[in-house]
């Protein structure tokens, strides 16, 4: 029987190890989550006010609406997802050659640039680190 | 051209999508994602988001089919979906761990859409248990809503005439509601 993604100590300890990460490329990061591609949390850093489940279960969403767009519109494989708004905004990419996502919260004090930047980086660097045994 | 905006909901693996993709004049769009829960479906994908499709029913009017994730924790697609939505078309798989409680579940849970439109049922993978009757289900609705009426159908979700039946039965039932409403409410004034 195979564990599901959101339950298995790899995936956790490597999500934690990488959202870490993130956090020191990016002191404007509020909260930030790993999710499987149909909306489990697997690990979150910071943001105690937020529910993870929900948050999770939502940026699922989204990520599928956003690549049915583009699948739609024939513009290829979506790379991110950004949702700009007043106070901060939230980047969304995948975990290459996983059935992830890396969902964060980021403050109004630093670029959308800048985060897309440190989420994308840290999607990697979770890549890398899921290749070790 | 009319619109109507139809809402297809139930429990994961009931058959939203394919029920659909039976019905759909246009590619349908979805939104699957790798199911990682094989303990609630043995599925190898989910919706997480939406299903979308198209039918006409005739030259002046067409049927905008939308389907809702089945699992609970998506239940804020449900939300934003019901908004719209005139009538709800509510898949179960009969062969699922307490199907009638299921039903009635999920028939509390779109009550708003029966109050303005209506809802029929439609019981699928029937054919995979000893006794999948439908007065089963009418004889629980009635004892818990006993001035509800749903109409409740055996289907494959797969066959599109099956589909077109539920479809159309559903539509009968939201004109219907529809037609009277002004009537009924002048009534009661």
């Amino acid at each position: 029987m195979t564990l599901e993604i959101h339950l298995d100590a790899k995936y956790i300890s490597r999500g934690e190890l990488a959202l870490g990460g993130l956090r020191s490329l990016a002191p404007s990061l509020r909260y930030a989550s790993l999710l499987t591609e149909d909306g489990f949390s697997v690990v979150n850093v910071d943001g105690d006010e937020f529910d993870s489940n929900r948050f999770a279960s939502m940026a699922s969403s989204t990520q599928a609406l956003a690549d049915a767009v583009a699948r739609e519109l024939q513009l290829g494989d979506n790379e991110f997802v950004i949702v700009a708004a007043e106070h901060g905004h939230v980047v969304q990419v995948r975990v290459e050659g996983h059935p992830l996502v890396l969902a964060a919260l980021f403050t109004d004090k630093d670029t959308i640039g800048r985060s897309l930047t440190a989420a994308r980086r840290t999607a990697r660097r979770l890549t890398t680190l899921l290749v070790a045994p | 051209m009319s619109e109507h905006v139809m809402l297809f909901v139930g429990p994961m693996g009931a058959g939203k999508t394919t029920a659909i993709r039976a019905l759909s004049e246009i590619d349908v769009v979805s939104t699957e994602a790798a199911n990682s829960d094989q303990a609630a479906s043995a599925k190898a994908t989910t919706t997480v988001a939406l299903d979308y499709g198209e039918i006409s029913v005739n030259e002046a009017e067409k049927i905008r089919l939308y389907g809702v994730p089945g699992q609970k924790r998506f239940d804020f697609m449900w939300s934003i979906l019901a908004e719209r939505a005139e009538g709800v078309i509510l898949l179960v798989n009969a062969d699922a761990e307490n199907p009638v409680e299921t039903a009635i579940d999920y028939v509390k849970e779109f009550f708003s859409i029966y109050e303005r439109g209506g809802i029929v049922i439609g019981l699928t993978r029937a054919d995979l248990v000893p006794q999948a009757l439908i007065e089963e289900y009418a004889n629980a609705l009635a004892d818990e809503m006993p001035d509800v009426l749903i109409p409740v159908f055996t289907v494959d979700a797969r066959s599109t005439s099956d589909m077109t039946v539920l479809l159309m039965t559903l539509v009968a039932n939201v004109e219907l509601k529809q037609a009277v409403a002004p009537a009924i409410a002048r009534r009661g004034k």
